[in-house]
Order: structure tokens, then sequence, then C-alpha cells
């Protein structure tokens, strides 16, 4: 009786473990949770085909992720990873990160120059950049500068980034700048929306909540990345995107391998990422208004790149703040922010 | 009951392991970081910490004042709506009930994300406001503490509700029609009869409203968001933010020690009609 029962438990075993014994070799990769179900159709599949592989996809926040690869890096469970610029560079002074062999990517001489070398030490590879920029109400105010956010005419109707998401550091930068003080503190503008704070609607934590807002007429204006575009575009409101006199600011995200991965592994995330930095997949992404494209010999449609990051006039204007500087100060605004402003 | 008393102890095993490994394990250690000092060892230094952020002051009182807020107020609706319902004759008990738990099944994301329509410069509150004409234009009642104690009062209303005539249903039914023709007026036919006699229901209650307001993390990031932050919001910006467990691990542990302490205090106001029973 017993060895029936153990004869039924092996088969049941031998049946689940059937499934991931269908492909010979597997790539483990680590991904924002946006927009997976396009990437699965223009990106992973497509791969699948040409590499005779599995592709196993974790998504995660960034923490989360960031995390899953420090604490295997004796025994990586990762073999690729995409992430913000200053999050690779956490990584990457940890030791955790290997050098990427750009001989093997075949796109790489096509791609612009900031995405070659974003960490200046070869440990990371830019597959997306953005502009960040203030969204508002044509027919409510007129925008011209980062410090027209603070405008008494905006008071009670616009949203600022939180210091804790990709874009709240860049804001209080630019606005900063705006007013004459860009020293990477950021006390001086912190200061500055610390004593407008009743003005500010909400400190967004998500653009898909800062556009419901917009939406529903609670918030005129805001700054925002310019990837979350099209959803304010098309909502019915006459919105705008403004072009500051200070200019727009720029962050780009990050392909890296952790290291420690097995050889074999580290040759199927090179094809991968030499894949998703080829003109059709970035064409395929910037033409669903995923991502925009770091690949120069890409051109995407006019409707297109109106959602999009796009043209190397563009890219070059973009202001970029050092990931070093962000990782460096991440704490100190944090404190100064949550003594300033939230309060 | 069994006829051999292991068979008791063994049916209770599975789920007795599966509490202590999966919840009492993992939330016992991480309760003992809150005491671990930085170089290991006891240490209190995390709270010292923490108590000497006025940010972090903030939030704990603005936490424990909607909390009890939001306590007192569904206590004060919740005896007005059990109190009519035990009333109802039992069909009509029974549906009433059912809307009372209804929105128990919709998710609190869903409700939330109601409220931030209803609350909004063109939601349906200020529509009202403008049209009595008691503003020119719409207030911003969103991101306030007003809008976390109506979202987390709407969230939780239904159990205080559902403990509360779950009480009252024990409660002999001829008591009130007794006192008021002894010549009790109502309010001590509250304070004298009813409350006496339905504190347990109080206490269950008011202990799940509280403890549930406390910990609620999706209302007040949604209703209030960074400027109403409250300790739940604050522990995950400390998390996955700043990655502080060490300050995570307080806040875990004040939310733990304020829905115990709130149970016991809740448990001595139900303690005198023990004591005649």
């Amino acid at each position: 009786m017993k060895t029936g029962r153990y004869a039924a438990a092996a088969a049941i075993g031998a049946l689940c473990a059937a499934p991931a014994m269908a492909a010979d070799k597997t790539l483990t990769i680590s991904v924002y949770a946006f927009a997976q179900d396009e990437f699965k159709e223009l990106v992973y599949d497509p791969f699948e085909e040409i590499c005779d592989c599995e592709l196993v996809v974790e998504t995660g926040n960034s923490v989360e992720r960031m995390s899953k690869i420090e604490a295997n890096k004796e025994n990586p469970v990762i073999d690729m990873a995409v992430m913000s610029v200053h999050d690779a560079l956490a990584l990457s002074r940890k030791g955790l990160l290997q050098k990427i062999d750009t001989s093997k990517l075949s796109n790489y001489g096509d791609l612009f120059d900031i995405a070659k070398d974003p960490l200046g030490n070869g440990e990371a590879v830019g597959y997306t950049v953005y502009a960040t920029s203030i969204v508002y109400r044509a027919d409510k105010v007129d925008i011209q500068s980062w410090a027209d956010l603070l405008d008494p005419e905006l008071a009670g109707y616009v949203s600022l980034p939180d210091i804790t998401t990709n874009q709240g550091p860049g804001t209080l930068w630019m606005i900063g700048k705006a007013i004459g003080d860009d020293d990477l503190s950021l006390e001086a503008p912190m200061k500055l929306v610390g004593e407008k704070a009743d003005d500010i609607a909400t400190f967004y934590l998500r653009s898909s909540q800062l556009a419901q807002l917009v939406q529903q007429e609670e918030v005129w204006a805001a700054p925002v990345g310019r990837f979350a575009w099209s959803r304010f575009r098309d909502n019915g409101l006459d919105m705008k995107w403004a072009e500051p006199e200070e200019g727009q600011f720029g962050d780009m995200n990050v392909m890296i391998m952790p290291t420690g991965i097995p050889a074999e592994n580290a040759e199927l995330a090179l094809q991968f990422m030499d894949f998703w930095l080829s003109h059709d997949i970035q064409l395929a992404l910037a033409e669903a208004l995923i991502d925009s494209p770091v690949n120069d010999t890409v051109e995407v449609s006019a409707e297109a790149a109106e959602g999009l990051t796009v043209g190397a006039d563009l890219i070059d204007s973009l202001v970029f703040m050092d990931p070093g500087v962000i990782l460096d100060n991440r704490d100190a605004w944090l404190e100064t922010w949550n003594s300033t402003v939230v309060r | 009951m069994f006829e051999n008393k292991n068979t008791g102890l063994l049916l209770v095993l599975p789920a007795a392991v599966f509490a202590s490994v999966l919840f009492l394990l993992p939330v016992g250690i991480l309760l003992s970081e809150a005491f671990t000092g930085s170089e290991g060892g006891f240490s209190l230094g995390a709270y010292v910490e923490f108590f000497s952020s006025e940010l972090n002051n903030t939030v704990f009182w603005r936490s424990l004042r909607l909390g009890l807020w939001v306590m007192l107020t569904s206590a004060v609706i919740g005896y007005a709506a059990a109190f009519s319902i035990v009333q109802l004759s039992p069909k009509s008990r029974g549906r009433v009930f059912a809307l009372i738990i209804l929105p128990l099944m919709i998710s609190p994301v869903a409700r939330t994300y109601a409220w931030l329509v209803i609350l909004g410069r063109t939601g349906l509150v200020n529509q009202v406001i403008v049209g009595l004409g008691l503003s020119e234009e719409g207030l911003q009642l969103l991101f306030t503490e007003t809008a976390v104690f109506i979202g987390l009062l709407q969230l939780f209303l239904p159990l205080m509700i559902i403990a509360l005539i779950s009480s009252m249903e024990n409660m002999p039914r001829d008591v009130v029609p007794a006192a008021r023709v002894l010549g009790a007026n109502w309010f001590s036919v509250f304070f004298r009869v009813i409350l006496p006699l339905t504190r347990e229901g109080l206490v269950v209650g008011g202990t799940l409203v509280f403890a549930g307001s406390m910990t609620a993390y999706i209302t007040p990031a949604i209703l209030g968001g960074s400027k109403v932050l409250m300790l739940e919001t604050l522990l995950y910006q400390r998390v996955t933010v700043a990655n502080d467990y060490a300050a995570a691990s307080v806040i875990a542990m004040i939310l733990v020690v304020m829905s115990i302490v709130t149970n016991l205090l809740l448990k001595r106001l139900a303690k005198p009609r023990n004591r005649r029973a």
C-alpha cells in the first residue's frame, strides 16, 4: 500500500517537473511589472523562438528585486535585470554587477552615447531614456518655468512627485535652478516647497494616480515622465506639455547582469540584451508607446513620437542628475523632506 | 468529546504548526529586531531614535487620534444602527444585515477609489456644498485628515455594527421597555441598560475597528497621500525607500502594542458586568 502511494507521489512529481525540462536552457530576468502583456508579445515570445530557451520573468518593485539579487549573491537566481540607473549604481557599489561584454552586443554601436556606459564602469547599458517636464491645463494656466508650479495662481491645484519617486529629486532640482539655487542638497527648493505645502494638492506616488486627479480637475499642473504623457494628452481636457526655460530633466533605465551567473546564462543574457536593443524591438516598443528608444537607427512614427522622448536633439538637451549624487543624497533628502515639507 | 485525548491534539497540530511557522515565528523575529541594538544585544535605541523625530511623533499622534475617532464614531453610529436593526422582523433583519456586510465583499481599493471621486472638487460632496451656497467653488477635501477619517469609517463601520448586533441579539428583549416603564429616560436606558449588556460587542467591535484603522494602508495612502502620513504609510516608506528595517520594526511593534492596549482598555469597560454575572 505504502509503495503504491510513493509511486503515485513520484509520478505526480515527475509530471510536475516535466514542463521545466521542456527547454534545455533557461534565462531568468527581473523587470518592472509595467506593461508585461505587451513585453511578452513584443519581446519575450519572439526571443524564446530564436533562442530555443525558456524565459522566466520575475517582476516587482525596485527594492524587492534589488534585495533578491543581493540576498542570492552567492548563488544568483537572476541572470539579467532592468532598473533605474541609480539603483544599478547601488548594486554596482556593492560589487554585485559584472562588466557587460559589449563586443557581443551587435547593436551597441547604434546606441546613443549616453546609453552606452551610464555607470562609467561598463556594468550597465541603457535601454530607454525619458524626459520629465510639466503637464498642465492650458485653459487654466501658462507654464514657462519650473517656478511657475508654485505660483499663487496654481495654489491648491498643483501636484508634485513625492521625494521617493524617480521624478521627485529631479523636480526639486529644477525648481532650485528656477530660483537660482541648483545646489544638490536641494535644501532651498525643499524649504520653498515646505513653505507652500498647503498650496500643493498632494505629493503623488504614481503617474496613474496623478492622471485620475487631473481627469477629475483636482490638479491643473504637475511634473510627469514623458512615458505617461499619453494618459494626459487624450483625457479630453486642454492639456499641454511644458518646455520650461530651465529645460527638462532626463532619466534612464538600464540593463545589468549580476556577478556569479553561469557562463552559459551570461551568453544567453547578452543575446537577450542585444535582441532588446535591436532596431526592430526598440521600434516595436516605441510604437506601442512603452519605451522611448536609445537605438539611433530607430525612426518612430510622428504619432508615436508625440508620446515619447525621441530625437538626438531633444535627448542632448535633457539635464541628467548624476546617479551617484542621487545615491549619496537619497537618505538625507528624505530626512530633509520629512522635516521641512510633509512634517 | 474525543475517545482519545491525543486525537484532539493531532487535529489542532496542523493549524498550530502553520500559525507558529508562518506567523508567530516571523512576527517574533521582526519584533525582536525592534529591541536589538546596532551591535546586537537588548537596546531601546531604535525607540529613542524613532520618537526623537518630530515627524514620527506627529504621525504617531495623528494615527492614534484618527484611530480613536473612527472607533468612537463607529460606536455611536453602530449603536443606533444595531438597535434599530434588532427591532426588525427576522426577515427584514436578514436583508438589512446582508446590506451591511455587502461592502465587506468589495475590495478596499475599489471603495477607497470611489471616495477619491466623491470627495473630489467636482465630486458629489462639493456639488452639494456649492449648490447650497456654502462655498463659491469646490473645496479641497481630498488629501486631508477628514478624507482619511471618512474612508476609514466607511471601511470599518460594518465590523462595529455586526459586533453590536450580535451582542444586542443576546440582550433580553424586555429590558428596555421595562426600564422605560419604570421611568428611565433614553439617556439612562442607554448608559444603564443597553451599554452594560452589550459591552462585549463593543469590546470586539472597538478592537477590530481601532486595530483596522491603525493598520490600514490603502485608504490613508490614497486619500491622505504623503501629506497625511499614518504609521502604516510611514512604515512602508521606511522599508521601500530608506531600507530602514529598524524603524519599520519599531512601527510594527507600536501598532501591535496599541492594538493590544486598546483591547485591554475596552475589556476593562466590560469587567463590571462580568463581576455581576
